[in-house]
Formats: C-alpha cells, structure tokens, sequence
C-alpha cells in the first residue's frame, strides 16, 4: 500500500517584516508523502531550514481541521489552494503533481499589511466586528430562551452566514480586496434573527463605515469570494448586507 | 457622517453606479429599438422618429438629454472614484493568479468594466460628434410640409467607411462585455439578489448584454455590406 | 497549607444562591477603579472579558492567536447540554449534575457541578440574545439531541459548529466591549509569566509575538482562561498554539495544579498517517452509532480490508461488551484499541488504527440514509485520508482530547495564589476524572458569563491592594527571568530541533500516560522525561531571532513547559493507584478487565504545589459525597 512519494518545488514569499522588502525563494521538498496536509510540508520544509540555520517559514496557523481561520495562503494563484471549500491547512499534498512548482504567497490587501513571509495582520476584521458584529446585550438581561420563536428558515439562513470563520480570504481573492463577503455575511447573520433587529441599521452602517476606513475595496460582484470561501458562503449575503443598508440610509 | 454614508460609501457609490447604469441599459434598449428602423429602405420613418425627438416633444428631449448626462457622469466619476479605491485596495499584487472556478461570477467582462468604460465614454463622444453635431442634411419626407434632418443619410453615409464600421463594431463588442457583468451586477449592487434570484439575474444580465451588442454590431454591418453602397 | 475548597453549607441547590447573597460587591463608581487582565479568549475568557467589562472594570484581555475569535473553542463539534428540559423527557438540573458527576467517575466537587447544572440554563438564553443560531424545529423552538449516550435529549447545537458559534457569540460581546473602551485587546500575545507581589497576582509578563518584545501588564487580579494541555503529547486534537506555559508559569509562582493525570482520550479520531503529522482530527463520535469496529483476528494480517473474510474478523468491542458493543463510553472504546494495537493486530501503513466499518450499516440500511446521517464526516474524511469510507472501512485511532486536569480553584474559581483565577479547561474542577461530551462549552461560558463576575467582586472588595508600579521589583525580575529563557533556549543551537523532541515527549506520554497506565511504565517515563528535559536543554536548536516574530522560538518555550508538566503528570498517574474516568491504571481493574475505583483512599483531588524543577509536594483536598452514592460504572 506504499504510497508514491512526491518531489515539490516551492517558490515562497519571504519578507523579514512589514517594513522590509521581500522577495520569492526557491526550495525543493522531497520525499512528500500524498497525504500530508500542505502546512505539514511546509513544517518538514522548515525543519530542514532549521537544520541548515536557516529561518523557517512563518506562517500562521492553529486548529488545522479548517475551522479557526487562522492559517491562510494564496496557493498557486488561488486563496486557500486550489480545491473548494477548503482552508489552507485542509489542502492535502495529493491535489499535486510530482515535480509541481507551487508559488506560495501571503494574503494581499493594504487592510491586510504582511507581518513576516506569509503572516498577515487582519486585525482590520476585529476593528469592523467591534463596530456591530453583536447585538448588544448585556450578560444575564437577556430573555427565556423560548420567548422568541425563529422560524427554521431564518434560523437555517442565519447559521449558513454564521459559518464564516474569518479567514479573509474573501479578501484575498477579491480583485478589489474587498472584505463585502465577511461584512455581508455576519450583517446577514444578524439580520435573519428577531434577537439581531433592533440594531440591525445601526449595525449594517456603523460595519460598513469601519470595512471602508479600513482601506478594503469596493466590492463590484466578481464573485471570487464565494468560490474561495472554505465555508461556501454565497453572495447573496452580499446582497442582503445591501438591502439593509438602504433601508438604513433611508432611516 | 451620515453624508458619507449616503453619498460617498463604498456600499453607497455602487448604489448610484448601479442606478445609472440601469439606466443607461435601458436607454440602450430603447436607441438599438428605435435604430431598427434604419433596416427600413424607407428613409421617412426613421428620420419622422428622429424629428418627433427632437421636436416634438417639447421640453422632454432637454430633460431627458440632462438626465441622460447626468446618470453617465455619475456612473463614470463614481466609477473612478471606486476603481482608485480598487487599485489603492491592494498596493501589491498577487504573482500569480488563477481565478477559482466553482461558483465564481468573474469574467473578462468583470475585470474590465474600468477599460469597457473608459472606452466606452470616448466612444460617446465620438458618437454626438459623428451624428448629434456631425453634417446637417435637410430634406423634405413625403406627407411634410417642411423640411428636416436626414439622419437616415447621415448614417448610411457615415457606414461607408470601413473604418468607421470597424470602430464602431468593436465598441460594440466592447459594450457587450461591460453589460455581461454590469447589468447582472447592477442588481447585485442594489440589493436584489437570492438564492434563485441570484443565478436568474445572471443569465438575464448575460442575455440582454449578447442582445445589445449583437443588436448595435450588427446595424452597422448591414448597412455596410447591403445598404451603404445602394445610396 | 491547608487547601479550603470554600464550598458554602446548605443544601445542594441552595449553595450557590446563599453563596452569591453572602459575596460581596464592588460599587458602581468604583468599578472603573479595578483592573482585572484576562489571558485568553476562549469561551471561558471572552465570556469573561465581555462580563467584566460590561459591569464596568477596566480589563486587559490577551490572546495568542491574531484575532480573539480563533481560539480553539472553535473546534467544539458537538453541542453544548442545558437542563432546560424542552423536550419533555424529564430531565433536570438534578439529572444533569448526576450524570455529569457520574460521568467524571467521582471524581469532583458536589457543589461546583451542582453549579454548573444550575446556570447551564441561563448560558442557552444569554447566547441566544446573542444570536447563535441554534438548530431550529418548524415551530420555530430549539432542536435538540441526545449526546454521548445520555438518557435525555439535552444538547443544543449549531449545525457541526457549536462552538464556533457560541464562541462568536461570547467574542461579539467582548468586541463591543473593546468598541466601548471598557476592553483593551492585545492579541499576538503570549504570557511567559505571571506577577506575584505581597503574596497576590498583580499583573503578567507577556511577549508580544510580533516583535518579540517581553511588555508588562498590572491588574489588581488576573484571571487565566488558557485552555488545556493535550499539546503535551505532541498529537492530540487540540490547536497547534494550545498550550500550557501560562497555567505552569502560574503553578511555579504557587498555583497549585489539580488532577494532572486526568486526561481525556477521544476514540474516534482520524490516525496518523506518518511522522511528519502534526494533529489529529476528530470526527464525532456518533460514527459509532452504525459503524462496526474490528481488526483482523491475525496479527499482521496485509490483506486488504474488503479481502478478509468474516471470520478472520475480530469485532473486538461486541465480542467483549455484547450489551453496548461499539458504543460503549470514550475510555473503554480508546483503551481497547490501544490493546488491539499494541498485539500487533492494527491496521494500515503504521498499524496503529482500527477498522470502523459501515459494509453491514450500508447494506441493511442504504447508502443513502448512511449519506444522510454522515456525509459530512465521510466527506472530511475523504479530504484527510483520501479514501472512500463507503467502499474502504474507515480507519480511527484514539487521540488526546480534553485535559480534566488543570489548576486547582477553590468554588470562586480562584487558585492558592490570591487574586489569580482559574476559568474553563484551565482549571481542574467540574469534570472529575471524565468530561461528558457537550460539557466543556457549558464550562466555559458558566465560568465566563455567571460565576467569575460575581466571585471575583468579592475578591476585589475584601482585599487590601497595595499600589503597584511596572518599576516593581517583581516585575522586572520576571520580565528579565524571561528574557534570559528566552536567550537561553536560543543559544543552546544543539541538534536536535523542538519538534523532534516535543514529539518523543508524545510518544513517552502517549505510551507510559497515555490510555492505560502501570506502575513500571510511570516511573519509567519519569525517568526518561526528567531526562529528554535536561538533553533538551543542552541539545535544543531554536532558529532566528528574540526580537522578530518567531514561532520556533514560542513552540521551543512551551515544550519546555510541557517536559516539566508531562514529569508531574506522570507523577501524579503513579501515586494514584486506582482506575477512574479517563485515567486507568492497570493494577486497579476488575476481573473483566475494566476500571475499578478505589473510593476508600482516592476519593480526593491530588493537588501538587511545586518546590523545584522535578520536585513537588501533594495536597489532599477530600471529596466528600453528600448527595450522591459513587456507584461503579459497567458496559457488560
């Protein structure tokens, strides 16, 4: 049952820190065995670094079972690799072809300034949550649980906008580095849900104010987003985001 | 703050865009509709049309041209206002990239619309001098009393020119694809999506772009290759 | 020292509500006088943060990862329990302590589980104000299911994301916190030690893991919401940042740690596939509900699993516990893989895994129900392991998943060290010596949301705190003391890289403290670790720099923690002899092989202050059971 094993040529963004100018470098991995994660490899890789005193490739992950949302790449031109509905760490190293080059870049976007190599910082995505991704409720004034019913539906709706795990890689495959998916997507969520109403205009226009401050483009519908989104979350929250927003303008 | 919200938001900018372009689409309907007539061998109709415009109906031309005016001054400053913003968006672009299949709505059509468009206002420009202010020829139509603009003539004329032909059919095909994302997305932008509305409006905005620019390629042609050597 | 658990009299219901009247409070105006830090951004910590500020102290909130969102709440699959009784089936705030104090095996406190029963309601309402998107029926009321084998439908979920959601919930209300100015957020941060002036907690030492900067923060009380330890064994299904430095740094400055052999191995996960692995995934544990477990009756049978006919299968769990077969509870699924394993007969490229196998589920059932009821876990599966659980049985191994253990906290939640308190899997206290599953959420958020607002106040009242400055002495020290481990580990530039040892730290643990434990194996773990310790010490390769980000250089800390945890860990599994919950000894079983309790001299929570490196001192705190009777669990 031994499985090939894989020789993979890398071409890595490496960038000492924010300030600094940074360049792609070439290394080879060999010996990848097909069911290796992608940041598996790239650990192998790194402790081969390491061995030779050389720095490791930073880049940030955590939970690697595709649901924190802290790992994230742009993976041979795409956001999160090349298969649907998957984070980078989900990216396995059989969707490659022994001798492949992989170019391996950080996520793009002035919102999303580079920390080192491959880490961003995207903290721009906590400043726009902090300005309405909540309904403001204080711990214990709330109702009985029961006293408001959701119809299945809305409850169903809401939990598909929910999903977003706040990965941006909305962001990142956005041509415009637009984060309109991530605003739209928890401005949806909340706006389903009897619980999410009250503030629902405050809300929509306080979270756009703060995606535009942040520097994030215009979103113009190429629908990049949704095709890259590990949870799948489909555009039409975009949609949604905008009807609430003019209902709020209207306010 | 609340301006900003209305007027200058990048939710806010795309709403005007999104109306003006509407529009615009419909505006071009109406022009390729009324240009119909030019298949006519009769002369009279389209040029009556053309007076009853112009003429005929008081106040409206001038209310209309405005509105005209100002939504495609709207759609264009907001349209680079937010491509800056775009580009400005991501300072470092990616080395490589591969736009993710799946359910994605991007096409040469959407990466373009800023170079569709810009092509597409200089085209405009040409187009009130070609025709708006271009040569003024009078005559008189059966049934008038009085004399007036040969558009008909105007154009024919203008349709002799192979260049002019070929200019015009590239704009068009040009229009086409700003249309095969604008018109789907001008309902996206305004907040008309769904889950079934979302893939219907798509293959409308698609269809209505292959009608227009077929539409707006195909007079010109047919003027060239049948009609333009008759006059 | 005498350890005082601080469980008030009364009744077992009427404890927490006496307890709370007789608390003290913190005037309104003087809130805004209180600072109180709050390491991590969990359920537990963010419920917390967001409390806090809400009630009007001024908090500094931590977290290691970018964005307080990621904390590794997020992974919880399953659900979270509530006594709310919606369904009709007679549960209850009674049943629900019951089953969770039988579940630990005897192994916590009467009242503080009590407790948890009893806010476990109130946690359901507050996060559906917040908006988590609870599983809905028709009528628009909640969805609920039966979890790991209880008797009643009291788990509340979100889809496969429960504690995503919940975790979004506590996060928003923290955001708004931060929006409000009553939450000052600092994530990237790692805390590398905690400060102790005048006997107190006042303030941490922290590295800022973007520019590798140690800072310092003071508050008049610091609370921990760090999360478990299951990292120790290098593979578990815990995040790679989980982590245990600042629960140790805490235990060395006098915190002491509870239980720490009470470790929780989930049997149902996806096994390793080689050595580069670096975390196993689970997958919930309701596979087991139509999925046969076996191995073939020979060792070292090659074959393919489709060849080997049925009787030269060995479906080991129906064999042995014919009455619950493949659904008997967590250990005893996880311990006799493990023995499976260990004869030589597991499965795959490193034989250790075990067949879970849907043929006979497919063919009685459909394919299509088996799609219905599973898709998405045959789905992941695929995306992992490549292969088709519809045609190829499954292949699942144990994996470390939940510590019990952790630093003991009185029922304020608060440590030995005054003013330092202790929230979720961070501390020792409500699962005893085996967590139900659906458990950990309510935890957290009972400890975030409803108790630590209102034990912390008292604290904060009653105590005199001295004015404190960063030019504290003990600051300094402590930010110099990092400083200098830091540099050390960086000068070393030995052979060996942190992850070759941090993973024969796993395998020592996962052998010899892993799922079955024996005397003879302890003591030699203890032995081998104390030893790895001090190679690691003097072999150590940590590349780059101190002051840049540096993830080596973070993970070469935290494995240093871990040789010293993972001693005491061992420890503790060897001075206690008898089996219960998770932890089983193999002196201490009955004569069919399952864990037999020793209630006689081991109904006690073994909490270990530290002296030295390698060296502690065990307090006893005794479990008294008042309301309950331990019972001995069976699965025949």
């Amino acid at each position: 049952m031994e499985k090939k094993k894989l020789t993979i040529h890398l071409k890595v963004w490496r960038q000492k820190d924010a300030d600094s100018k940074g360049k792609f470098v070439n290394y080879t991995v060999n010996d990848v065995n097909p069911d290796m994660s992608f940041l598996e490899m790239l650990d192998v890789l790194n402790e081969e670094l390491i061995k030779k005193d050389e720095e490791p490739i930073e880049f940030d992950n955590d939970c690697r079972e595709g649901i924190c949302g802290m790992c994230g790449s742009v993976i041979n031109g795409t956001a999160h690799g090349p298969q649907s509905g998957m984070t980078t760490c989900d990216v396995r190293m059989r969707m490659f072809k022994d001798g492949e080059t992989i170019v391996v870049e950080p996520f793009r976007a002035r919102a999303f300034p580079v920390i080192k190599d491959l880490a961003v910082d995207r903290s721009a995505l906590d400043r726009i949550m902090s300005k309405g991704g909540y309904t403001s409720v204080r711990t214990g004034g709330v109702p009985e649980a029961l006293s408001v019913p959701v119809p299945k539906p809305n409850a169903d709706e809401a939990m598909d906008m929910a999903a977003c795990i706040g990965c941006g890689a909305c962001v990142a495959a956005c041509p415009n580095a637009s984060a309109a998916l991530f605003v739209g997507a928890k401005v949806s969520h909340l706006a389903l849900l009897p619980q999410g109403r009250p503030e629902a205009a405050r809300r929509v226009e306080r979270m756009v104010a703060q995606m535009d401050e942040e520097g994030f483009g215009a979103c113009s519908n190429h629908g990049e987003c949704e095709a890259v989104c590990p949870k799948e979350i489909s555009i039409t929250a975009i949609g949604r985001m905008r009807r609430e927003y003019l209902k709020a303008m209207f306010k | 703050m609340r301006f900003k919200m209305i007027l200058a938001s990048s939710l806010s900018k795309k709403i005007y865009m999104s109306i003006a372009g509407l529009v615009w689409s419909a505006f071009l309907l109406v022009h390729l509709l009324g240009n119909l007539q030019l298949l006519n061998p009769d002369r009279d109709p389209f040029n009556k049309y053309s007076y009853f415009l112009t003429h005929q109906t008081g106040e409206f031309i001038y209310l209309a041209e405005f509105l005209l005016a100002f939504f495609f001054i709207t759609h264009f400053l907001y349209a680079i206002w937010v491509q800056i913003g775009n580009w400005r968006a991501r300072p470092h672009g990616y080395s490589m990239v591969r736009w993710a299949k799946n359910t994605s709505k991007r096409s040469l059509g959407s990466v373009t619309m800023i170079y569709t468009g810009a092509l597409v206002l200089i085209f405009l420009v040409l187009h009130l001098i070609h025709f708006k202010y271009g040569e003024v020829v009078y005559y008189t139509p059966k049934g008038y009393t009085h004399q007036i603009r040969d558009m008909y003539f105007t154009v024919m004329e203008f349709f002799k020119n192979p260049v002019n032909v070929f200019f015009y059919v590239a704009v068009m095909v040009l229009l086409g694809f700003h249309l095969s994302h604008g018109a789907w997305s001008a309902f996206q932008s305004l907040g008309l999506s769904g889950k079934r509305f979302t893939p219907f409006i798509y293959t409308i905005g698609v269809l209505f772009a292959i009608v227009v620019a077929v539409g707006f390629v195909f007079l010109p042609l047919w003027i060239y290759f049948t009609r333009g050597g008759a006059l | 020292m005498k350890l005082d658990s601080k469980v008030p009299g009364g009744h077992l219901s009427e404890k927490w509500d006496n307890h709370k009247d007789a608390l003290k409070l913190v005037s309104p105006k003087n809130k805004r006088n209180f600072s109180v830090i709050v390491v991590g951004t969990g359920l537990a910590g963010a419920s917390a943060a967001a409390s806090l500020g809400e009630l009007g102290y001024k908090v500094i909130n931590l977290c290691i990862q970018d964005s307080p969102r990621r904390a590794h709440s997020i992974a919880a699959q399953g659900g979270i329990n509530a006594a709310k009784n919606y369904q009709n089936d007679n549960d209850s705030i009674w049943r629900l302590f019951y089953d969770t104090i039988k579940g630990g095996d005897y192994r916590a406190r009467e009242a503080n589980v009590y407790r948890l029963a009893q806010v476990s309601n109130a946690i359901i309402d507050q996060a559906v104000a917040q908006g988590v998107p609870f599983a809905r029926e028709y009528g628009g009321y909640f969805a609920n299911r039966s979890f790991g084998g209880a008797l009643v439908s009291r788990t509340f979920y979100a889809r496969g994301q429960t504690g995503q959601q919940l975790l979004l919930g506590a996060y928003g209300a923290l955001m708004r916190q931060v929006d409000e100015g009553n939450v000052r957020l600092f994530p990237r941060r790692e805390m590398v030690d905690l400060v102790v002036i005048n006997g107190k907690a006042r303030g941490i030492v922290a590295r800022n893991l973007i520019t590798g900067e140690l800072e310092t923060y003071m508050a008049d009380a610091v609370i921990l919401a760090t999360g478990g330890y299951g990292v120790a064994y290098f593979l578990s299904t815990n995040a790679i940042n989980s982590n245990a430095s600042a629960v140790w740094r805490a235990h060395k400055k006098g915190a002491f740690f509870g239980n720490p052999c009470f470790v929780q191995i989930h049997p149902t996960c996806i096994p390793r596939s080689g050595d580069y692995q670096s975390k196993l995934t689970l997958m919930s544990e309701s596979l087991r509900n139509d999925g046969r477990v076996w191995v073939p009756l020979k060792k070292g049978d090659k074959r393919h699993p489709n060849d080997i006919p049925e009787e030269e299968r060995d479906y080991y769990l129906e064999r042995k516990y014919p009455t619950f077969g493949n659904m008997v509870p967590r250990d005893v699924a996880s311990r006799n893989a493990k023995m499976v394993c260990d004869e030589g007969r597991g499965v795959g490229e490193t034989g250790m895994a075990v067949y879970l196998d849907f043929r006979d589920a497919i063919r009685d059932l459909g394919r299509e129900t088996i799609e219905e009821r599973y898709g998405n876990l045959f789905e992941m599966y695929k995306d992992i392991t490549g292969e088709d659980a519809y045609e190829v049985p499954m292949r699942i191994y144990p994996a470390v998943h939940y510590t019990m253990g952790g630093l003991w906290v009185d029922y304020n939640l608060m440590s030995t060290v005054p003013g330092l308190f202790v929230l979720g899997e961070a501390n020792f206290s409500d699962h005893g010596a085996n967590r139900l599953g659906a458990s950990a959420l309510m935890q957290g958020l009972a400890d975030g949301y409803f108790i630590i607002p209102y034990t912390i106040a008292d604290y904060l009242a009653g105590t005199k705190l001295e004015k404190v400055s960063e030019d504290n002495e003990a600051f300094k020290e402590a930010k110099e003391e990092a400083r200098s481990r830091y540099e050390k580990l960086l000068s070393v530039k030995g052979n060996k890289t942190v992850r070759e040892f941090h993973r024969e730290l796993g395998d020592i643990l996962w052998n010899k403290v892993g799922m079955s434990r024996n005397e003879q194996g302890l003591k030699e773990a203890i032995e081998e670790i104390s030893k790895l310790r001090e190679e690691y010490w003097n072999n150590v390769r940590v590349a780059g720099e101190m002051n840049t980000m540096n993830k080596n250089l973070e993970m070469a800390g935290r494995v240093a923690d871990f040789l010293e945890l993972a001693e005491l860990m061992a420890i503790d599994a060897l001075h206690r002899t008898e089996s219960c919950g998770g932890h089983f000894r193999e002196e201490s079983q009955t004569p069919e092989g399952e864990a037999l309790r020793d209630d006689e001299n081991f109904s006690y929570v073994a909490a270990w202050e530290f002296k030295e490196t390698g060296k502690w001192e065990m307090h006893k705190e005794d479990l008294k059971f008042e309301f309950v009777t331990p019972t001995q669990r069976s699965y025949k």
